[in-house]
């Protein structure tokens, strides 16, 4: 075996779930555990010490330890689905599953040996057992493994750990990382009945020995957010005990870090405030249906995990920031829900998750925890946090080394990387990045999001290129829809019209004419996507029609689908019978932008009076975003044909687009005089002022529009923009709850 | 070829015009700050498109910025930004789902607001 591999662990060496009584390190840990009953009995009190062993695959990520510090307990759910075997074994059957690459194969080498003998350390006080020889020579591994077990020995009887030479191991960093991190956490475990200072010791003298800088709490991953947690608890609960001695290097380190964020002792009172005096355990509580939840959920759903994981970064900061106001806000509350999983968000929808009842096991436990939880339980669930992360981090390092994986969630989930930003921000917001305002703009933003989802919800089926009829349609029965729907478009009701043709299409769902118009009513009420939709139809049942052709072209341009909107404009010019000729047909597969402008320059040479070709062209030049040659275009059509209101619009459009935003009002206004209720020409119009930063005019346009179309969802976007710019927060309800009255009579035209 | 363009590139692009106006001025002149973008057409961190958006001169480049570090850094995918920019969806939301990514100044990337993006008009 490398001495990589007995430091790292090979990748053999873990089988998650594997029973204790086949698993000769589980038997080891048992042994361990058994010949001490008090740390037996400790242990069953704690089953957070469990988050030790068993980590869930999906800590892959190279920051996972920043997720366990918020999250201790998280990794519950491979430990609690395996009740059949008591709690210590179970935590030490998971710790070699978790162990990966730890130190497994030595700590097998012990087992193999025998049951732990004593240490060498031990000898002046033990007689040891006969077939025991420490070797502190040979092999490097065969060393270290024989060194390790002496420690390991060493906590059998509570007896100091003596530092031994040993030859020249030749540990890298990182192995010297592992073991140091590694050997303090498993201390933990196996002293657990021991004071602190004893623990130190023992860990600093293996450390010493393996000539590892033993230092291992003042600094390194283990330090961490928990370190302030657990500043604040010694404060509050005065000296219970007498400090390790490196805790006060963590007291004094952590008043430096809070002092430019301002008393330290406030935000500890004021977390004491409000979660009580009992604060470990209510937090914990939290956790435990946290992590219920998530055991439910199973792994189908990592987006949720992993948002719930954010907002859990995010719950913890934000509960430190010690402004009441914030305190009591919605957002937080928000966000503590959905930390705790009670609300998933799905597509940009937050819904309540189905909690059915949690665990037996957290009920379980915290009947035993809130029954009175010592301090040193608090703290061995707090060391005991960090532990997984670390081997998370190499389990993480190792697995994308070693290729494929077996559970592709894994990888899903490592993917998404949630930690980084929810670290970043959590320390930024430690360093008071924030302003007084921040608190206002996060329950702001969460107030809006709520007003968003309901608009989200209605939008889903459009954005997938799905029509969506309306609830109730008073022409549905009506003797002749179409006609109706043709009358109403005429005069300009387009909302009505879209209701009588949608009948119509109800009624006749080939009818290439109806879902056209439909579509083109669509189109003038400022919603592209229920024009594409419906155009989509029109386009199934009548293939070649050219307006049909030309409008899907034009809505996929304004949707910014590039592709598409070539494809339809290219579609355009194959079935016109006139240009039809100039189509290549091999060129319908792959479209290049310059071919299919190359083919309309030669229609519009060959015919310079057909008005139609030039709208064409101008609409391909606002895809490659030639501006100017698209106004010259829309300019020389609108030449041959001065009363089309929606070629007015397309060049207004342009002209904004190019920023000749007092152009493009002109033009708009064209198009208005032709057609009052042009919705499209209206948002426009808003648009244009909006773009000038003159925001109250474009709140009056945009309200205009709306009047007419309730339904343009872009156009309630844009205003709300509008409101916040012009600093008219006070309109953002009737805005939110699209109460266009009001609105009306606020901002008229 | 066209199918490989961004929709976001549209955005930027208007944004690049926008800059030059007296409102792009005003807002490059309020905000202060640069900008990179890392927009990715399916799934964050792959086939990234960077573009950076320097309001302390009042530009847009396609590209890595280079005058230092930007303030801020976004991650998103192109579809997200489109949302984003024409202010259906909020920063803070997608910062909590996942779908936006952050590095760097969050006080900077506090003050990125959908706002600073002029708005498409439609043909």
């Amino acid at each position: 075996m490398a001495m990589r591999e007995l430091v790292t662990g090979g990748a053999a060496c873990a089988v998650p779930g594997s029973s204790s009584s086949s698993n000769p390190f589980g038997a080891l840990a048992n042994a361990l555990i058994g010949s001490s009953s008090k740390t037996q009995e400790r242990l069953k009190e704690i089953p957070t010490s469990t988050t030790t062993g068993t980590e869930p695959p999906f800590y892959q990520d190279a920051t996972a330890e920043d997720r366990l510090r918020a999250l201790p307990g998280a990794d519950f759910d491979h430990s609690f689905s395996h009740h059949s075997t008591p709690q210590s074994s179970e935590f030490l059957r998971g710790f070699r599953s978790a162990d990966q690459n730890g130190f497994a194969d030595a700590w097998e080498d012990i087992h193999r040996s025998g049951p732990p003998p004593p240490p060498p350390a031990l000898l002046d006080h033990r007689l040891p057992p006969p077939q025991f020889q420490p070797t502190l020579e040979g092999p490097p591994q065969r060393v270290l493994s024989n060194f390790l077990h002496s420690f390991v020995g060493s906590s059998h009887g509570g007896i100091p750990f003596r530092p031994a030479p040993l030859p020249a191991l030749g540990l890298s960093e990182g192995d010297k990382q592992c073991i140091r991190d590694r050997s303090s956490i498993m201390a933990r475990h196996f002293f657990a009945d021991k004071s602190e200072d004893f623990i130190n010791a023992q860990v600093n003298a293996l450390l010493s020995s393996l000539d590892i800088d033993g230092d291992v709490r003042a600094k390194g991953p283990l330090a961490g957010r928990f370190r302030e947690l657990e500043d604040y608890w010694n404060e509050s609960q005065g000296a219970l005990r007498p400090r390790p001695p490196q805790s006060d290097g963590w007291v004094a380190e952590f008043s430096q870090h809070r002092i430019d964020h301002g008393d330290p002792n406030a935000w500890a009172h004021s977390f004491e405030q409000q979660h009580g005096a009992n604060s470990w355990a209510s937090e914990f509580e939290q956790e435990q249906r946290l992590v219920s939840t998530a055991d439910q959920m199973g792994g189908a759903n990592i987006s949720n995990l992993a948002a719930m994981e954010q907002t859990r970064m995010l719950a913890h900061t934000l509960a430190q920031n010690n402004d009441p106001k914030f305190q009591n806000s919605k957002f937080l509350q928000f966000v503590s829900k959905m930390s705790r999983g009670e609300l998933i968000i799905d597509d940009n929808q937050v819904k309540p998750a189905a909690l059915s009842s949690s665990g037996d096991w957290a009920t379980e436990y915290q009947q035993q925890y809130t029954a009175g939880p010592s301090w040193v339980d608090e703290y061995a669930g707090n060391q005991l946090s960090h532990g997984p992360d670390q081997w998370a981090k190499e389990f993480a390092a190792e697995r994308e080394q070693s290729g494929p994986v077996d559970e592709q969630w894994v990888n899903e989930f490592s993917k998404l990387h949630v930690n980084d930003w929810a670290d970043e921000f959590g320390r930024q917001v430690g360093e008071g990045a924030f302003g007084e305002s921040s608190a206002d703009n996060w329950a702001d933003a969460y107030d809006e999001y709520l007003n968003e989802q309901v608009v989200a919800k209605q939008k889903s089926d459009a954005s997938r290129g799905v029509y969506v009829f309306s609830d109730m349609n008073p022409y549905v029965g009506h003797p002749n829809p179409l006609k109706e729907g043709q009358e109403l478009f005429r005069k300009g009701l387009l909302s009505e019209a879209v209701l009588a043709l949608e009948a119509e299409v109800l009624k006749n769902p080939d009818n290439a004419e109806g879902w056209r118009l439909l579509g083109i009513a669509h189109a003038e009420n400022d919603d592209d996507q229920q024009a594409i939709a419906a155009m989509m139809r029109a386009h199934e049942a009548g293939p070649t029609n050219l307006e049909v052709l030309l409008a899907l072209g034009v809505s996929h341009t304004n949707e910014l689908e590039q592709a598409a909107a070539l494809k339809y404009l290219y579609g355009w010019l194959r079935h016109h019978p006139k240009y039809g000729t100039l189509a290549n047909p091999e060129l319908s597969d792959s479209l290049y932008y310059a071919d299919v402008a190359r083919l309309f320059n030669e229609a519009a040479e060959m015919s310079p009076e057909d008005a139609d070709v030039h709208i064409v062209l101008g609409v391909l030049y606002n895809l490659s975003r030639e501006y100017d040659k698209a106004i010259s275009s829309f300019q020389r059509a609108l030449k041959l044909k001065p009363q089309d209101y929606s070629l007015w619009n397309k060049l207004g459009a342009t002209q904004a687009n190019s920023v000749q935003s007092a152009d493009a009002i002109l033009a708009y206004q064209q198009a208005l005089d032709l057609k009052p209720n042009y919705v499209r020409a209206w948002a426009n119009m808003g648009i244009s002022y909006a773009n000038q930063g003159m925001h109250e005019d474009s709140i009056r346009y945009y309200v205009r529009a709306l009047a007419m179309n309730p339904k343009a969802d872009n156009a309630w976007q844009y205003l709300r923009i509008s409101l916040s710019c012009a600093s008219r927060n006070d309109m953002f309800e009737a805005c939110d709850s699209r109460n266009i009255d009001v609105l009306q009579k606020e901002f008229p035209l | 070829m066209a199918t490989t363009e961004l929709k976001s590139d549209a955005i930027f692009e208007l944004l690049k015009r926008f800059l030059g106006t007296e409102e792009g001025i005003a807002v490059k002149n309020k905000v202060n700050l640069v900008y990179q973008f890392n927009i990715s057409p399916k799934k964050i961190g792959i086939d990234e498109v960077i573009y950076t958006i320097d309001l302390k001169k009042g530009e847009v480049i396609k590209g890595q910025y280079e005058g230092g570090k930007p303030d801020a850094t976004f991650s998103l995918k192109d579809e997200d930004f489109i949302k984003l920019a024409n202010g259906k969806l909020n920063p803070q939301i997608a910062f909590m789902r996942g779908a936006l990514k952050i590095k760097g100044s969050l006080s900077a990337a506090q003050k990125f607001t959908p706002d600073i993006f002029p708005k498409p008009a439609k043909l």
